[in-house]
């Protein structure tokens, strides 16, 4: 069937799995299949930011004054943090949205690729900052070779998933060739690739940002580049909540509960998802000794780094239900959590909103036994 | 709701060998902190699960509902406090 923007079909949504079922008509969220996504849409919501928001004014001075090495790693680091968020501000929404079958999965996808584009604004703030001239930083990404070979990895499955769906809008279900190209366009093979898009994105989230955000933090943690800690912190919070957000879809999905041919999806590609947690902790340590090539920085250097990848991945793969594969051992870098928790992002009231302050939130629930202790 | 009254008296809370008193912390997490132990977390505010942990007697109230799968034995520290007296088993790494 081919995609359409309202389907006129007349249904109930919350019976559809959450992919591959009909097109969303309307988007309406008071009936709910499942209700942590609207509970994800809320805190994202919350958690609006604005790069602006955050002065940058002495980091420029921080950046001048570090010796050659450290601005190899602070700007390689800041590239791939570029690359990450470009792709994801806007491959959930082309992979995912034409194939998803519920709103409040839909609205969840839009709300967090739209979070990742805040993301993006925040790198042009930061690079504006501590650079005469951005566009010698933003053109290598697209030419620096230990960039561009994790641009393939992340970008690999879901390319391969928006191809197939194309494909299958206009030919239909099946294997179809085209130009001597062959298209699995089975929904079978539909569905593992989105399982596996979504096991590489959390991959991506949940792992490759952390690494990044190590980086950012262990300038921080000396006392310099305090503006960009602070930002990537406020990246960091929405991060995490969208790594919650695709490790309850593949633990969803794995389940069965949504659509049983799902369960069997996940078991076929168990070997492969796993395999793509192992090729993403073996790149990012390559990565690590490129940042460190030139000399170490205090506090962290390749070997802690990729130490810290070891510890995250196995942290990662327990999350979704697989074996670890390294090692078990204590965080590596535990000054990170105080850098990852949302309650230390500190605000005046008056400049921001609270997190966790929630409007029109009253329990109305009154049950007959509730006002029994009452003496009158 | 739980039906179950609360304990009269201070709540317990048991980790292993250590038994403590709940000293009105904002939070389980809180609680373990005050006593130096190592738990578990990051986000502190209940979506990301670093601070599940199982919970093995009694019960907890929440003060923020979780983001996180949970299985009928686990709680998110970050964002519980003691209801009762209880006991605790925190993961092993």
């Amino acid at each position: 069937m081919a995609y359409t923007t309202f389907n006129a079909n007349q249904f109930d949504s919350t019976k559809e799995p959450m992919f591959f079922g009909q097109n969303v008509n309307v988007a309406r969220y008071d009936k709910q299949k499942y209700p942590i996504f609207e509970k994800l849409i809320e805190k994202q919501l919350s958690f609006f930011w604005r790069p602006e928001e955050v002065d940058l004014a002495s980091d420029r001075k921080d950046f001048i004054d570090m010796p050659e090495h450290e601005k190899h790693i602070f700007l390689s680091n800041l590239k791939y943090q570029t690359l990450l968020d470009s792709v994801q501000g806007r491959s959930p929404n082309v992979a995912f949205l034409p194939i998803v079958s519920i709103p409040e999965l839909e609205t969840w996808l839009e709300t967090w690729a739209f979070s990742e584009t805040v993301h993006s604004r925040s790198y042009t703030h930061i690079i504006r900052n501590i650079v005469n001239d951005p566009s010698v930083i933003f053109d290598e990404i697209v030419t620096n070779p230990e960039i561009i070979k994790r641009a393939q990895s992340v970008t690999k499955l879901y390319d391969e998933l928006i191809h197939l769906v194309c494909v299958q809008n206009v030919h239909g279900y099946g294997v179809h060739n085209i130009d001597g190209i062959k298209y699995d366009c089975t929904l079978w093979n539909l569905k593992c690739k989105v399982y596996l898009t979504m096991v590489s994105v959390n991959v991506l989230e949940a792992i490759r940002f952390y690494v990044s955000f190590a980086c950012s933090f262990a300038f921080a943690e000396r006392a310099i580049m305090e503006g960009n800690a602070k930002i990537i912190k406020l990246i960091a919070r929405d991060e995490a909540l969208h790594l919650t957000g695709t490790q309850s879809i593949l633990n969803t999905l794995a389940s069965g509960v949504d659509d049983a041919e799902f369960k069997e999806v996940a078991v076929a590609c168990r070997d492969e998802a796993i395999a793509l947690f192992a090729e993403a902790a073996e790149q990012e340590k390559e990565w690590a000794s490129y940042l460190f090539r030139e000399g170490s920085m205090i506090g962290l250097n390749a070997q802690i780094l990729s130490d810290y990848v070891e510890y995250i991945t196995n942290v990662r793969l327990k999350a979704v239900g697989f074996e670890e594969l390294f090692p078990v051992r204590p965080n590596p870098l535990p000054w990170m959590n105080s850098w990852l928790s949302s309650d230390n992002v500190q605000v005046a009231p008056q400049e921001s909103e609270i997190s966790s302050y929630l409007v029109g939130q009253i329990d109305s629930s009154l049950e007959d036994g509730d006002f029994d202790d009452f003496d009158f | 709701m739980s039906k179950e009254k609360p304990v009269a008296g201070i709540p317990r809370i048991k980790l292993g060998n250590h038994t403590f008193y709940y000293q009105y912390e904002p939070s389980l997490l809180d609680a373990l902190e005050t006593q130096e132990i190592q738990a578990p977390y990051s986000c502190r505010a209940g979506y990301c699960g670093s601070c599940k942990v199982r919970l093995l007697e009694g019960e907890v109230s929440y003060t923020d509902e979780g983001m996180v799968d949970l299985q009928a034995d686990e709680i998110l520290t970050c964002i519980c406090i003691p209801a009762t007296h209880i006991e605790i088993e925190l993961p092993d790494d």
